[in-house]
């Protein structure tokens, strides 16, 4: 059984001759762009070569801009600082120069009254062409 | 880094105007007229035993008037009549021991008060007592404009330099300072020299 089995399977699959021009039939029906291809003289394309661009470096503009707005700040707080100070200084010298007016006063007043005293003295003798102080 | 220093430093310098703008400072100004050049008299603070040293130009002076009470009837009082001045200086000193101070200072000051427009309006000589007070009165147009007292003891001498205009009336108004009324003038009225 398993013998003719064999030999019906060695029969069927002999090989065989082919046809008489099957070759040619076959090539015939192929399509004939990919023959032509292969067969024509090669072209060379330059394509352009994109440049090689180097990626954008943001980092120093970025740093300056950033130094320039930290000075811009910095600038305006001593600005602000300094002028803070300087309204803190004139009101104590404002205070300061009010005590010193007072004691200005204090110390004219205090010489005024010492002439007015010698001038108003019963004692002191009349100059010459000088009025008589009647008060 | 390099870059960023001096960036750094460029925008700080674009800054720097609103700095300055802050800092502004009025320049030293010249001698105002009636203002008497007087001695320095530092060294004789060691010497003293009581030293008032007043100097208020014309920018001090209006923060002064500025800062003046005038819930104060007194210092309001002052408030109206310094509104004309533009100096005061006051050099007071009082030694233990008698003539301290080298009476040429005080003398050149008193030469100055010789100069034109100068009036001397009180003059004091107690020989008793030893004792000068010349009160002068810088007199432009018909307006006071500067006031000055020298007046001298054995053991204190002071000076006065009043500039600006001197309302004489409302100087009359500050009685409660122990200003006295010295009737200027209805009486002693300076006499141009």
């Amino acid at each position: 059984m398993t013998d003719e089995l064999e030999n019906q399977l060695r029969r069927a699959l002999r090989p065989v001759e082919a046809p008489e021009g099957f070759t040619e039939r076959l090539m015939s029906r192929l399509p004939v762009a990919p023959a032509a291809l292969y067969t024509s003289a090669p072209v060379v394309v330059a394509l352009p070569v994109p440049a090689r661009r180097k990626p954008r470096n943001f980092a120093l503009p970025a740093a300056l801009a950033a130094s320039l707005v930290a000075a811009v700040m910095l600038g305006q707080h001593m600005a602000y600082e300094i002028e803070t100070g300087r309204q803190q200084r004139e009101l104590a010298e404002g205070r300061a120069a009010s005590r010193e007016l007072m004691e200005a006063l204090r110390v004219t007043s205090q010489k005024l009254d010492m002439a007015y005293q010698a001038v108003n003295s019963p004692s002191r003798p009349a100059a010459p062409g000088e009025e008589e102080n009647p008060s | 880094m390099k870059v960023l220093m001096t960036a750094f430093v460029f925008a700080l310098a674009l800054s720097a105007p609103a700095i300055t703008q802050a800092q502004t400072r009025s320049a030293n100004p010249a001698p105002l007229r009636g203002q008497l050049l007087l001695p320095d008299f530092a060294s004789l603070s060691d010497k003293a035993s009581e030293v008032v040293n007043v100097t208020l130009d014309q920018r001090l002076l209006s923060m002064g008037c500025r800062f003046l009470n005038v819930e104060d009837p007194d210092q309001a009082e002052f408030k109206k009549v310094c509104t004309g001045l533009r100096g005061i200086f006051v050099r007071h000193f009082t030694f233990d021991k008698d003539f301290a101070y080298p009476k040429a200072d005080i003398d050149s000051v008193r030469r100055q008060l010789n100069g034109p427009g100068w009036s001397q309006m009180v003059n004091v000589r107690s020989n008793k007592e030893n004792t000068n007070v010349d009160v002068y009165v810088l007199i432009d147009g018909e307006k006071a404009q500067g006031l000055s007292i020298i007046a001298s003891q054995p053991r204190e001498f002071t000076i006065v330099n009043v500039v600006g205009t001197i309302d004489l009336e409302q100087l009359h108004d500050l009685k409660n300072f122990g200003v006295p009324d010295l009737e200027l003038e209805k009486k002693d009225a300076p006499k141009k020299k």
